[in-house]
């Protein structure tokens, strides 16, 4: 027999052994499905959460806010100083008179709140732009934390802050799912280990005859490979379809909304179905090895006569 | 074609199956092995076909030491030699067909041939009308029939049968040795194990008996009155065609391999 012959082989009757034991095989097609898409969707959710905090990074603010009454003098001299900092690519200087503007214009309905108060009420700033946002120049942190502590100074503002604790999170939780998808995967492995296990037994009569009229071992364990193969296949396939209808869902239903955008803003690449679903084939077929190999398949005869 | 030297198995236990049996079965031969239950009968043919192996001395089977055989090799050896048990070992959820054509099927023979092959071994035993059974509907006479075409199909140098007559009625084990005594005219060399001794004693032949695992005896019986073998089996149909055509019918698309 061919290998071709074996393989065509195999897989007809692992395609008759499922449709036999469709409930028992459902079960481990099921629990290998939900493994792979919770860790396929901690996957997802914490790269969209990744290409946010990279879309952030970008937008990102740095600005030093000075004590309100610093006069303009002192504020033109701050910011030449300020642009000779480490990777400083620009410094614009907000007077107090322009930053009342900017909120009268940002918030029309409080307009009347700051022009009561006579004074300027809200203070001079620094706004520094970075010549690259996603790369600061280590000197930085040092830099900042000495105009923090200047007279001058009532505030240093850093989106970069927020932005740390963010990808801390998401490294956090992408070590969850991958732990939680681990865990889960190994209950897969069991199960269907538990399925070809019993698969075998059920067939232990045709294992025997098999080695009686001089099977190989390699012939008589294909058709239980190829059923753990289908079985994770079949899991992945699952879990593959689960997450892309999930994501579709959530960007036909509001396209706009933050959910949307942080756990389905891109859809699963080509590169992750096929790996999601060669995980699955994968996982099943080392069920399958794992539990055969204890197994052994061996056919016990007591001697009679 | 099978030689024993100095053969002793013990089980794990301690218990003595066979002990420094030796003999020489040469090629072509009809062998009776007989004893009593749990003389080591079945510990014995076990050995052959490497279902098991000695604790002491050398098996050889058509020269090859048998107990040297690497594993991955066992399945080569067993191809060569037939075996048919009182239980007959069916699957009862595969058609008669495909319960003959494991090891054709094995092998890689193409459906065709396949079908040739089962032919032919059925109509050896007289059951090529029961292709499409399964064995639960059949007797247990032709379930032991069936067993046997599939120990022939792959016209095996050696076979080996463990009580086949054990659990059939007197007519029908007698039904069931002509076809042994057919198989071994046709050059095959047989060695069936029974405790039947009435029925050794009729046909003749030469008789190995084991006693608590000791070869006691190797003698050859004349018989009383071996069965003649011009004579058809009564099952089979007019005729014994060793090499026969295949009817159209096998051929046609009432014939489908079952899944």
């Amino acid at each position: 027999m061919s290998f071709l012959q074996a393989v065509i082989y195999f897989f007809r009757e692992a395609l008759v052994n499922l449709a036999r034991g469709w409930k028992v095989s459902l079960v481990a097609v099921l629990t290998i499905a939900v493994s792979l898409f919770v860790g396929g969707a901690f996957l997802v959710v914490s790269g969209n959460l990744l290409a946010s905090v990279e879309r952030w990074r970008g937008e990102m603010r740095l600005v030093i806010y000075l004590q309100p009454d610093t006069p303009d003098a002192v504020v033109r001299t701050l910011a030449a100083e300020a642009r000779g900092g480490p990777g400083i690519a620009s410094v614009e200087m907000v007077s107090a008179e322009t930053a009342r503007r900017r909120f009268q214009e940002a918030f029309p309905s409080l307009s009347d709140l700051v022009e009561g108060l006579g004074d300027e009420p809200l203070p001079p700033s620094l706004e520094i732009a970075l010549s690259d946002p996603a790369r600061r120049p280590p000197e930085l942190g040092p830099w900042l934390d000495a105009w923090r502590r200047r007279a001058e100074v009532s505030m240093v503002d850093d989106d970069r802050e927020w932005l740390g604790q963010l990808e801390t999170v998401v490294a956090v939780l992408r070590a969850v799912g991958l732990a939680l998808g681990l865990g889960l995967m190994a209950a897969a492995l069991f199960t269907i280990g538990s399925v070809i296990r019993l698969t075998a037994y059920l067939h232990s009569d045709e294992i025997s005859i098999l080695r009686l009229v001089g099977a190989t071992e390699f012939y008589i364990r294909g058709p239980f490979y190829a059923e753990g193969f289908l079985q994770g296949l079949l899991g992945g396939l699952l879990a593959t379809g689960a997450l892309w209808g999930g994501s579709t869902f959530l960007r036909l239903r509001s396209p706009e909304a933050l959910l949307t955008q942080v756990l389905a803003a891109e859809p699963l690449t080509v590169a992750q179905v096929a790996a999601l679903i060669g995980l699955g084939a994968a996982a099943g077929l080392a069920g399958a090895i794992s539990s055969l190999r204890r197994e052994q398949l061996t056919v016990t005869e007591e001697p009679a006569g | 074609m099978i030689q024993f030297f100095q053969v002793t198995k013990r089980y794990p236990g301690g218990q003595i199956a066979l002990e420094r049996v030796s003999f020489d079965i040469p090629r072509g031969q009809f062998v009776f092995l007989t004893g009593a239950s749990g003389s080591g009968k079945t510990s014995l043919l076990r050995l052959i076909f490497r279902a098991d192996v000695p604790t002491e001395g050398q098996i050889l089977v058509n020269g090859r030491n048998v107990s040297s055989i690497p594993l991955q090799k066992i399945p080569y050896l067993r191809r060569s030699i037939g075996v048919v048990f009182q239980d007959f070992r069916l699957i009862p959820r595969k058609t008669v067909f495909e319960n003959v054509t494991y090891l054709p099927r094995i092998l890689g023979t193409d459906l065709s041939s396949r079908k040739k092959m089962a032919y032919q071994a059925l109509r050896r035993v007289g059951l090529a009308h029961r292709l499409n059974a399964f064995p639960l509907e059949l007797s247990g006479g032709e379930q032991q029939r069936v067993a046997i075409a599939r120990a022939l199909i792959n016209e095996p140098e050696i076979l080996i049968a463990d009580e086949p007559t054990g659990n059939l009625d007197p007519d029908l084990s007698w039904e069931i040795l002509r076809l042994f005594l057919e198989v071994n005219l046709r050059g095959t060399t047989v060695l069936l194990a029974t405790h039947d001794r009435d029925m050794i004693h009729r046909v003749g032949r030469r008789v190995l008996t084991l006693e608590a695992g000791r070869l006691s005896s190797d003698q050859e019986l004349p018989g009383t009155e071996p069965p003649r073998l011009d004579e058809p089996a009564s099952e089979r149909g007019p005729e014994l065609d060793f090499e026969p055509d295949v009817p159209p019918e096998f051929e046609g698309p009432g014939f489908e391999e079952p899944e």
